[in-house]
C-alpha cells in the first residue's frame, strides 16, 4: 500500500535521514524507532502528505487519506470531547451518531469527561480523545506519532487492541516511539538515527 | 459535526472576542467628537471615512482569533489531511470572522451613525456600504491570517501584509456614502464583493496548505 523509495531530507544543513527505501503491505505493522530530533515526526508528516520538502518518491496506494494523530490532537478548548470527536471524523466521512461517539469514548475511558470543554482536561485524556478516533474512523493507514507516550496502562491496552484489530482487517499501523514497545510481537521495526 | 456549527459553537462560547470588537469600534467613534469638534457639520462630514477606519482596523485586529488557535491546537493539520474540501472550510472561516466582527459592527452602525449626526438615509447608505463592504474585510483578514500563522512575529507582518489590499473597499464604501449612495460606487462594490467570494478562499486554502508544512 506504501511504497518510499529513497527518501532523504534534511532541515537546517544536516540530513535527518537519507536514501531511505521501504515499503508497507496491508495488514502490516511498522514501528520507527529513532531517538529525539531523529526525524520521527517529520517522516510522519511526509508520509501525512502535510510536509513535501523532501526528495525522493512518497507513493500510497489508496483512497481515502491517511489519518495523522501528531503531537497536536486538534482538539479546540472550547469544545468538548464529543464535539471534538464529532468534527474531526466528519472531515473525513459522514458525521457519526453520539451513541457511537460515547461508545468511542468510553472504550478510552473518558465517559465521565464527554460534555467538558476540553481545557479542562489534561494531557493524556486529551490525547486518548484524538485517539478514540482510531475507534470510528474508515481510513485504511493509521500514522500515529509517538501514539504511545502519555498513556497509562489501560490506554495503552486499549490503543493496541484497536492496532492489532486494524491489521487483522488488512489495514496497515504505523507508529513511533521512543522506547521500544513490547504490545506487539509481529512488528516491523525501522530505525532512524545515527544511533542504529 | 458540521464545520460551520463548530464555528458558532466556538463564537458563542468565547463571547469576549465579540465583545472586544464592538468595544474597539464604539470607543474610537466617541473619542473623535471628543478630540476634533462637537460641531455637527464637521463631524457628519468626516463620519463615513471615520467609520470605515475603525471597520477596517476592527477587522484586522479579529483576524488571527480563530486560526491562531486552530493552528496551535493542530485542527488546521487535520483540515488539510482531511477530505472536505480546503476551499470551503476557508470560506467557514472567514465567515466566522464575518459573523464575529462584521455582524455585530452592521448592527451598531445607527447608534454610531447617530452619534457621528448623520441622518436617517446617509445612515441608510452606510449600512449598505457596511452589508457589501465587510465581507470583503473578512475575507482579506483569513488569508492573511493565514499567510503568517506560525510565523515569528507573524501578527506584526499581518496588518502590512493586508492593508493594501483593504484600501480599494475602504475607498469604494466611503465614496459611496458621501456620494449619496451614486450607483457606480455600489456596483464596484458588489464586484469586488463576488470576486473576493469566489478566489480568495482558494488562495487561503494554498495558504493553509502552506502554514502546516513550515
Amino acid at each position: 500500500m506504501l511504497q518510499v523509495n529513497a527518501l532523504s531530507c534534511h532541515r537546517q544543513g544536516e540530513w535527518l535521514f537519507k536514501e531511505l527505501a521501504f515499503s508497507v503491505s496491508g495488514g502490516e505493522l511498522l514501528e520507527i524507532r529513532g531517538d529525539n530530533g531523529a526525524g520521527k515526526t517529520t517522516l510522519f508528516k511526509i508520509l501525512a502528505g502535510l510536509f513535501d520538502d523532501y526528495e525522493g518518491e512518497v507513493t500510497w496506494e489508496i483512497q481515502d487519506p491517511p489519518l495523522y494523530v501528531g503531537h497536536r490532537f486538534g482538539l479546540n478548548a472550547q469544545l468538548s470531547p464529543v464535539e471534538n470527536l464529532s468534527f474531526l471524523v466528519s472531515l473525513n466521512q459522514n458525521a457519526p451518531a453520539r451513541k457511537d461517539l460515547e461508545v468511542a469514548l468510553g472504550r478510552f475511558n473518558l465517559a465521565d469527561v464527554l460534555d467538558q470543554p476540553c481545557r479542562s482536561l489534561s494531557e493524556g485524556q486529551r490525547k486518548r480523545v484524538a485517539l478514540a478516533r482510531l475507534e470510528l474512523t474508515d481510513s485504511q493507514i493509521w500514522l500515529l506519532d509517538e501514539a504511545f507516550s502519555a498513556l497509562d496502562t489501560k490506554g495503552r491496552q486499549v490503543l493496541t487492541e484497536l492496532c492489532q484489530r486494524q491489521v487483522a482487517q488488512g489495514g496497515v499501523v504505523i507508529f513511533s516511539s521512543h522506547q521500544p514497545v513490547s504490545d506487539f510481537d509481529s512488528a516491523r521495526v525501522l530505525a532512524l538515527g545515527k544511533s542504529v | 459535526m458540521n464545520p460551520l456549527i463548530r464555528e458558532c459553537k466556538i463564537l458563542v462560547r468565547s463571547p469576549a472576542d465579540t465583545v472586544q470588537s464592538v468595544l474597539f469600534v464604539v470607543i474610537v467613534v466617541m473619542l473623535f467628537p471628543l478630540a476634533i469638534s462637537p460641531d455637527p457639520t464637521i463631524l457628519a462630514g468626516i463620519a463615513a471615512g471615520l467609520m470605515w477606519v475603525v471597520a477596517l482596523l476592527a477587522s484586522l485586529l479579529a483576524a488571527e482569533r480563530g486560526i491562531q488557535a486552530d493552528f496551535a491546537d493542530g485542527a488546521l493539520e487535520q483540515m488539510v489531511l482531511g477530505k472536505t474540501p480546503l476551499w470551503l472550510l476557508c470560506s467557514i472561516k472567514a465567515f466566522a470572522h464575518w459573523l464575529s466582527c462584521g455582524v455585530p459592527l452592521l448592527l451598531i452602525t445607527p447608534l454610531l451613525g447617530t452619534m457621528l449626526a448623520l441622518d436617517g438615509l446617509e445612515i441608510f447608505w452606510m449600512l449598505a456600504s457596511f452589508a457589501l463592504g465587510l465581507p470583503i474585510l473578512s475575507l482579506f483578514c483569513t488569508l492573511g491570517a493565514m499567510l503568517t500563522v506560525g510565523l515569528d512575529r507573524g501578527s506584526a507582518l499581518l496588518p502590512l501584509l493586508i492593508a493594501p489590499f483593504l484600501i480599494p473597499t475602504l475607498i469604494l464604501g466611503t465614496q459611496w456614502v458621501q456620494s449619496g449612495g451614486q450607483s457606480f460606487y455600489g456596483y464596484m462594490l458588489a464586484a469586488l464583493l463576488s470576486l473576493s467570494v469566489v478566489s480568495l478562499p482558494l488562495a487561503t486554502g494554498v495558504a493553509a496548505r502552506i502554514a502546516v508544512s513550515r
